[in-house]
Parts: structure tokens; C-alpha cells; sequence
């Protein structure tokens, strides 16, 4: 039964919960011990894959981390997965439990479920994914403090309120849950967006007002950030529960607008139009972002043109409607600017 | 086979290890990490809950800092510690240390007027970001301190076996790279091991999934003198179930910006534990946790592997819930926080003992082999402690530099470990898993080296150890001869330090007639200062061991008592 009264605070996880029925407490509550567990693991090596199924026993309160362990010691001795504190603070353990993400050492084991590995990275063995790639651009980025005043000593001048973005990104673990959901990361090389994981790992540091702005620019001016689609799929799968989105994302993209304006051509584009005109005008979009570069996509523009997503009449002589003063006051002044 | 040169080798990747490498590193001395996990991820650094405040440090008294140099000594380490090295590293922590840490970016958790947040009482913590969750962001720091040095690191890579250089010096060591099947040796002039504090070799125990003694069970291969092996720590309420939750504690200690914290009640529903009522010292009540705990158990009211509850139901929820991250596992649970309790249980912690090192540079007593942290036999845990150990190291190295020789090392060392290696990996069929006899050693050091102790048990453990080596581990045998992320030879591996180290560790047990903190034996129930404040030295002899006395000097803090029950000693 889906709960009509939740609102956007709650976030699209407690949406998802709801919809599935699945409350820790029904999940923690649904089997006896004994009772078996269907699960089905995706077996990978040299490129050839499978799917096991074992019956597991179920313990009191177990975990998917238990199941994995079950199986390893007792059913398939071969079964490579990675896991090291079973406490949810390595981050190394997230796989795919009946395809959303999950921490094999934090989630309650379903009585029916499929084990898949993260997506979004090369998989070295069964459930083993190579961290490489993410490690890798978390490094690029350069997610540490350079300071432009000197250390005054501790404890330095410095309150939580300053803090609240970053201490949030500082719940991050590393375990890849939202680079495996993010929608944008699935697209591979066509953005250059560094993804949610790295940008948690960034904000722990560009947040905190400690850090240089020349250091945080430089830093962001590599994230493609604008990529994001807010889809909050990253929020929804965080076992930390960061809100990666409104608190992270969103605060970074605010950053690199002021920091680095090139990157947000397209975000201040669309304020400005919105302030203008009160309306969404994809044309004046393109015109505004690609300029006469447009041009050189004809086929494109055409395309457009024929699904009715641009009316190029209504972008040149359309006028404002009566919703562009409430949105230029919604917006802000330098919407419009 | 690849071969690599450094300095010095340094394995393990937790406090210890990555300060080491960031302090030769900053000296201009080439470190390489080799961590069997993934550096600040792997390893007990990641579960510090907070950070403990030493000397005047955030207003702290002359009886505050009195109280936490005292606390470290007697309720930590039972008075089995060099109280000279306590006292530079108190000064370190006071003078370095956290300065150093919060200049670097950690964020010590502030309140919104921007006063840093504390816990109250006799000795005070402060946490990083949140209580509870300190050591993630705290390793988070060193992992991205060590890739921005651009220290090299050999990661979910494992160390087999220390290499001899042509001096007869520790000159190497060999290494597998159990992701890729590669075998890896790291010549170096100075070996460190910091493999940290816990190992998994009990049923219930907190070390991590990859701590399996390597690094003990490299250097007695090697030659090196142990001390105090027996000095087994317990956390007395850590999660009963699920079993994947064992390391995960209700924590004890004092909360942050609140008057109280957690209670533990038996079977009977009576409290008796509550750490503001009965911890005289107020910070790590661990020892004291677990004698209440030894009472409940002889009087029928809990176990040691549960049937006691703990929780924060005195709590007001807003005031666990500011500045810790406690309520996490409860509702992870389905359980009201803090209305409810969670059933616990105890579970083998850190070890007090280790490699026997010169606590003035981490030497141990081969030339060329060091130990910093957890690994060495010369204190307690405390992630500040372990930082420390990495910073003595380092200057303890340094200093003896030019005496350390880049010779080659033996080919055949190296090729006999190889063989080793490979034979573990290629008895594939009929015999008994690793991950079985993994589960019997753990199994029988619950039963037999458990919390008390006697030597009947001890020697009938031994008689099991012994059958181990003899009936089941020629019988060993893996299912997959794959190269690739081949976690069963992992285990294959692990399994012949386990044995060694258990062995070791219950022959350490007998040794020590008398009962002390947390090291229980009912056949000698009594603390006995005048024969048993010393260390329990164990030396390599020809095939088999002896056990030597030590005993410790006592300038700031010494008993008060020659012999008395230990149940009856407050520390």
C-alpha cells in the first residue's frame, strides 16, 4: 500500500521501502530460524558466466554478508567476494541484492534473492569488481584541503554549522553503492561526469570552508557536475544515508556556478530563460548554449523540430507569460542577469 | 615473479602503517606499503570510535590529564607497559598529534557556536565528525595523505614470509598479490610490520576477515622474541547476532555532550553494568565490563556467548542520537532505539602482547625487522598509540639508516616460499577446505582459550593444535586452482599462520600463573604483582621455545597491592 503522505523530504528510498512492503522490521521479521533462503549468485570468470542457486539456512537477523559466508564455507568453497569488516565501515562489500544495491554486511537477506555484483566497473571474479576506475578519478580530483590562511592551532575558529555539507559527505564509506545506480555513469564515455561517489569524496573537502577557492575550482572545473540529471538514484541506494543529492550535489553545483561559470552554461542558461519568459523554451536553449554551433547540427535541430520538442516561431516571437514575475522572484535576482 | 625496491617495506596499511610511510616519506626515505586489504580501509585503525585527549589539551585539568596517563597504564595495559614511552607519547598527542590531524583537514566535531564537542567526566574524547564512526574519516585521511605523497602501495596483496638479505638481516619480503595471482618481492633495508592488534582466531572475534597473525607468524618464523602473547582483550558487549555483526560494539564509553551512555542488564533483567555507576575511570571500562560480566556468567545470569542485553534505554534518544552514530545498528534491526536493548555477547578483542621491540625505535630483535602498532608486544590499543609507534619508527629507522644494508637477498628463500605457495594452491581434491579448519581452530580456542582459562584446557588445546598440524593440514585441500581473486588459497595461507600463532599464544597462557585484567585463569585466580608484574619473554630455541621473565619499571604509576583476587581488582 503506498503511503500517499510522503513528502519529498523523505527521499526516494523511503518510496521504494514503502511500495515493496519491506520495513527493516518486516525483513528482519519474516523468517524463522531454519527456514531456507533461495539464492541464486552470479558466478563470473574469463568471461563466462553463470547463476548458482543455493538453499541457505536462515539464523536469526542474518545478513546477505552471512548468506555469502554460509556458502563459501559450506556450499561452494570457490565463491569469490569481497568483504573485510562486516560493519559497514569499509564500504567494500556492496553488491546487487535482486538488482538495487545494497552492503552484503548491512542488508537483511531476502527469502528469495539474486547476487550480482556492482555495475559500472570491471568485474575481477564472481562478485569481486575492480575499484581501480573509481579510485582512480577520486584521485584525479584531488579531495584534500589547501589552505589559503595558515593553521591557527587547535583547535581552530570553526562551528558545525560551516560543517553541515561536508560532515555529511564525511559519512562516506567508499563502497561504490551510487557510482554502481547512477544512470549518467552507465552512459560510459559519452559525459564526462566523474559520478556521485567521487563528487561525496570531493564535497568532503571542497565543502568545508577551510579549503581554498582556487583549490576547490580546480577540483570541480574536472567533475563534468552538470552531467548530474538529479535522478537520486545515488541517494536512494546510500547505506550511509547521505543525502547525496540536496546536500552534496547540489551545494557543489552552487560552488562550481560561482567558481568556475563556464561549466554551468547551460544551468544559468535555463534560469535565465525561465526568469525571462516563465516557461521552459527549448529553443531558446540550444540558441543560447550552442549558439550558431547549432547550426552545424541541422539534422538534429530538424529532428527536434519534427517531435515537437523546439517551436522555433514561439522561441522568436513568443512572448513572456504571466508566470515569468513569479519566477524571476522565485529565481532571484541574477537569474535574470 | 616481480621485484620491487624500497627503503623499507611496510606491511600493513592501518594507523601505524600509513604514518610510518608519511614519516620516512617526509625524511626523503622510500616506504612501499603492502596491505593484505585496502590501505585506511582494511584493519582495526577504522574502528576507532573517538579520539582520547591527553596532558591540558581543550581545557583539561591536572587531574584530567593525570587521570589519562593512569588509565592507560593500569585499566589498558595492567601496568604491563613502559611507562617512559607512555609518557613521550602522551606529549606527543598533546603537542603533534592532534594539531597536526586537524591542520590536515580532520574535522573535529564542533558544536554550532564551534566549541569542539567532548565527552565529560574524568577522562575526556572528542570524535572525528561522529562518535563512533571516527576512525573512517580519520583512515579516509592517511589513504588520501599516502596517494597524494604518491607512496606506492601493494594492495590486496598479502605478505607470505620475511626474506633474509646475504648479512643474515631482514632484507625483504615475499608477497602475493592474491587479485591477480602475481607473485611480488620488496627488497628493502628495513622491514616494518604493523598488522595491528587483532587477529580472528577466535569463534567470535573483532579482527577483520583478512587478520589472520601474519605478521606474528612471520616474525617467530623469522626469529623474532614475542612478549605477553597471552594478554587477550575482550569487548564484553559486542553484537550476538547476526554472526557478520560480532565486532560490532554497543559502545561503553562516555557520549559525547552527554552525562550518560550505555547499560548492560543479564538474563534476569538486572543491570550491572552501567559505565557511569561502575567505570571509576570513566573512558575504556572494558576490563572492568568484563569482570561484572565473569560474575553474571558464574551466577547463572548471562554467557559468554550471550543471554545479556545492552543498550542506551536510560538515554533520551535526541542525546545519543546528536553526536553518535549508536542507534544505527538498533534500527538496523527493527528494534526501538533506545527503548530497546540488543542481546550481546563477548568477543576476542585486541592482544596487549606481540613482538617483543626497543620501545625507544620499534626494533625487534632481528636486525632489519621492526614492528610499529598493534603487532608489537609493548601496549594496548588506542589509535593514537599505534600513530605514534608509526612516528618512533620512523625516527628509529632514520637513526640507524646508514647500518642498514641493501645486500641482495636469498634466491632461494624466495623460491622456496614460491614452492610453499604453490603447493598450497595445488592439493585440490578430497581433503578437508581451509575455511573448515578455519572454523575448528577458532572453535577450539573459544572453547579451550576462552575467556577463563586453566591448564587442563590449555594443554588439552595444545593436544587439538597439535592433531591439527598433524591429521588435518596434509589433508588440505582448495576447490579452484584459479589464479584470480582465489580467496580459498588466501585462506590456505592464513590457516598455517593461525596454527602457529594459536600455539604460541596458549603456551604464553600456561606460562603466566596468575590472573591479570583481562587474562583469566581459575586455577590461579589472584593478580600477582610480586612474581607476575614482568613481561613474559618467548625466545625461539633450536625446534621449540623458552620463556624468559622481564620485569617493568614503574616510575609515575605502580599496585598498590602484591597479591589479591583479580575479580576483586578494579583494573
Amino acid at each position: 500500500m503506498l503511503d500517499t503522505q510522503i513528502s519529498p523530504r523523505d527521499g526516494a528510498s523511503r518510496l521504494g521501502q514503502t511500495e515493496r512492503d519491506d520495513t527493516l522490521l518486516a525483513r528482519n521479521s519474516r523468517m524463522a530460524s531454519g527456514a531456507t533462503i533461495i539464492m541464486r549468485v552470479r558466478r563470473q570468470e574469463n568471461g563466462s558466466i553463470r547463476y548458482d542457486t543455493f538453499d541457505v539456512p536462515y539464523r536469526k537477523w542474518m545478513r546477505v554478508l552471512d548468506a555469502l559466508n554460509w556458502i563459501a564455507e559450506n556450499a561452494a568453497t570457490d565463491l569469490a567476494y569481497r568483504w573485510i569488516c562486516g560493519s559497514k565501515m569499509c564500504g567494500t562489500c556492496a553488491v546487487r541484492m535482486n538488482g538495487r544495491e545494497i552492503l552484503a554486511c548491512w542488508e537483511a537477506v531476502e527469502p528469495e534473492m539474486t547476487i550480482e555484483p556492482l555495475r559500472n566497473l570491471p568485474v575481477i571474479r564472481d562478485l569481486v569488481v575492480d575499484r581501480a576506475p573509481f579510485e582512480n578519478k577520486v584521485a584525479r580530483l584531488e579531495p584534500w584541503i589547501e589552505r589559503s590562511n595558515a593553521y591557527v592551532g587547535f583547535p581552530e575558529p570553526l562551528s558545525h554549522k560551516q560543517m553541515k555539507d561536508a560532515s555529511k559527505a564525511l559519512d562516506c564509506i567508499g563502497c561504490m553503492c551510487c557510482y554502481s545506480a547512477c544512470p549518467v555513469i552507465g552512459l560510459g564515455d559519452l559525459t564526462d561526469f566523474a559520478g556521485p561517489a567521487p563528487l561525496v569524496q570531493l564535497g568532503q573537502t571542497a565543502l568545508d570552508p577551510r579549503n581554498s577557492s582556487a583549490k576547490v575550482a580546480r577540483s570541480l572545473a574536472l567533475t563534468g557536475i552538470f552531467n548530474c540529471v538529479s535522478c537520486y538514484k545515488c541517494e536512494e541506494v546510500c547505506p550511509a544515508a547521505i543525502p547525496i543529492v540536496s546536500r552534496v550535489i547540489e551545494p557543489l553545483k552552487a560552488k562550481a556556478a560561482q567558481l568556475v561559470p563556464e561549466m554551468a552554461g547551460h544551468a544559468r542558461a535555463l534560469r535565465r530563460i525561465v526568469a525571462a519568459r516563465g516557461r521552459v523554451d527549448p529553443g531558446a536553449l540550444v540558441l543560447s548554449v550552442q549558439g550558431l554551433r547549432a547550426l552545424t547540427r541541422l539534422p538534429r535541430i530538424v529532428r527536434l523540430f519534427l517531435r515537437g520538442k523546439i517551436n522555433p516561431l514561439r522561441t522568436l516571437f513568443g512572448t513572456k507569460t504571466a508566470a515569468a514575475e513569479p519566477a524571476r522572484r522565485l529565481l532571484g535576482r541574477e537569474a535574470s542577469q | 615473479m616481480q621485484t620491487l625496491t624500497a627503503d623499507v617495506a611496510i606491511v600493513g596499511g592501518g594507523a601505524a602503517g600509513c604514518y610510518a610511510a608519511l614519516s620516512l616519506h617526509k625524511r626523503g626515505i622510500k616506504p612501499v606499503i603492502i596491505c593484505k586489504g585496502l590501505v585506511g580501509k582494511s584493519g582495526a585503525s577504522l574502528f576507532a570510535g573517538n579520539l582520547v585527549i591527553s596532558g591540558r589539551l581543550l581545557g583539561n585539568t591536572e587531574g584530567q590529564a593525570r587521570n589519562t596517563a593512569e588509565f592507560l597504564i593500569k585499566y589498558h595495559n595492567q601496568f604491563l607497559i613502559d611507562q617512559e614511552w607512555a609518557r613521550r607519547c602522551g606529549a606527543w598527542i598533546e603537542q603533534v598529534y592532534y594539531p597536526e590531524l586537524e591542520e590536515l583537514g580532520l574535522y573535529f566535531r564542533r558544536d554550532d557556536e564551534g566549541n569542539v564537542v567532548t565527552s565529560r567526566g574524568a577522562i575526556r574524547s572528542v570524535a572525528a565528525n561522529v562518535q563512533g564512526n571516527s576512525g573512517v574519516p580519520f583512515m579516509d585521511l592517511r589513504r588520501k595523505q599516502i596517494v597524494r605523497a604518491g607512496i606506492p602501495r601493494l594492495e590486496e596483496t598479502v605478505a607470505t614470509s620475511l626474506i633474509r638479505n646475504s648479512n643474515g638481516h631482514v632484507g625483504g619480503v615475499f608477497c602475493l598479490n592474491y587479485m591477480t595471482g602475481e607473485y611480488v618481492i620488496v627488497r628493502a633495508r628495513a622491514v616494518v610490520l604493523a598488522t595491528g592488534y587483532s587477529d580472528r582466531l577466535h569463534q567470535r572475534s573483532t579482527g577483520t576477515r583478512e587478520m589472520s597473525a601474519d605478521g606474528l607468524a612471520m616474525a617467530w618464523r623469522a626469529g623474532a622474541t614475542m612478549v605477553n602473547m597471552e594478554m587477550q582483550w575482550w569487548h564484553t558487549n559486542d553484537i550476538a547476532d547476526p554472526p557478520t555483526w560480532q565486532r560490532m560494539q554497543v559502545y561503553p564509553n562516555p557520549m559525547l555532550g552527554s552525562e550518560k551512555s550505555a547499560r548492560m542488564v543479564n538474563s534476569a533483567g538486572e543491570e550491572f553494568f552501567n559505565q557511569q555507576n561502575d567505570d571509576p575511570l570513566a573512558f575504556g571500562p572494558y576490563t572492568v565490563q568484563l569482570k561484572a560480566l565473569v560474575k553474571q556468567v558464574h551466577a547463572g545470569k548471562a554467557r559468554y556467548d550471550g543471554g545479556y542485553y545492552a543498550g542506551f534505554d536510560n538515554c533520551d534518544a535526541n542525546e545519543v542520537e546528536t553526536y553518535t552514530t549508536y542507534g544505527k545498528t538498533f534500527r538496523q534491526l527493527g528494534l526501538r532505539f533506545p527503548e530497546q536493548l540488543v542481546e550481546t555477547a563477548v568477543t576476542s578483542h585486541y592482544r596487549q602482547g606481540g613482538i617483543d621491540v626497543d620501545t625507544a625505535t620499534m626494533r625487534s630483535s632481528i636486525p632489519g625487522l621492526y614492528a610499529a602498532g598493534g603487532v608489537s608486544g609493548h601496549s594496548n590499543g588506542l589509535i593514537g598509540l599505534a600513530t605514534y609507534d608509526g612516528r618512533v619508527v620512523s625516527d628509529g629507522i632514520a637513526a640507524e639508516f646508514d647500518s642498514l644494508t641493501d645486500r641482495p637477498i636469498a634466491d632461494s628463500e624466495c623460491e622456496a616460499e614460491r614452492r610453499r605457495l604453490e603447493k598450497l594452491r595445488s592439493r585440490s581434491s578430497g581433503g578437508v577446505s581451509p575455511a573448515k579448519v578455519k572454523e575448528k581452530l577458532r572453535k577450539l580456542m573459544w572453547e579451550k582459550v576462552g575467556v577463563e582459562k586453566n591448564a587442563a584446557g590449555l594443554r588439552s588445546a595444545l593436544d587439538d593444535i597439535e592433531e591439527i598440524r598433524l591429521d588435518v593440514l596434509p589433508d588440505m585441500a582448495i576447490s579452484t586452482q584459479s589464479s584470480i581473486a582465489n580467496y580459498e588459497w588466501l585462506d590456505a595461507i592464513d590457516v598455517m599462520n593461525m596454527v602457529e600463532v594459536c600455539e604460541l599464544i596458549v603456551h604464553s597462557s600456561l606460562e603466566r600463573k596468575e590472573s591479570r585484567g583481562p587474562f583469566i585463569r581459575t586455577d590461579f585466580p589472584a593478580t600477582d604483582n610480586k612474581k607476575w608484574l614482568v613481561a613474559n619473554v618467548l625466545k625461539k630455541s633450536g625446534n621449540g621455545l623458552r620463556f624468559e621473565q622481564r620485569p617493568y619499571q614503574l616510575p609515575f604509576f605502580s599496585p598498590d597491592f602484591d597479591v589479591r583476587d583479580n575479580l576483586q581488582v578494579a583494573w
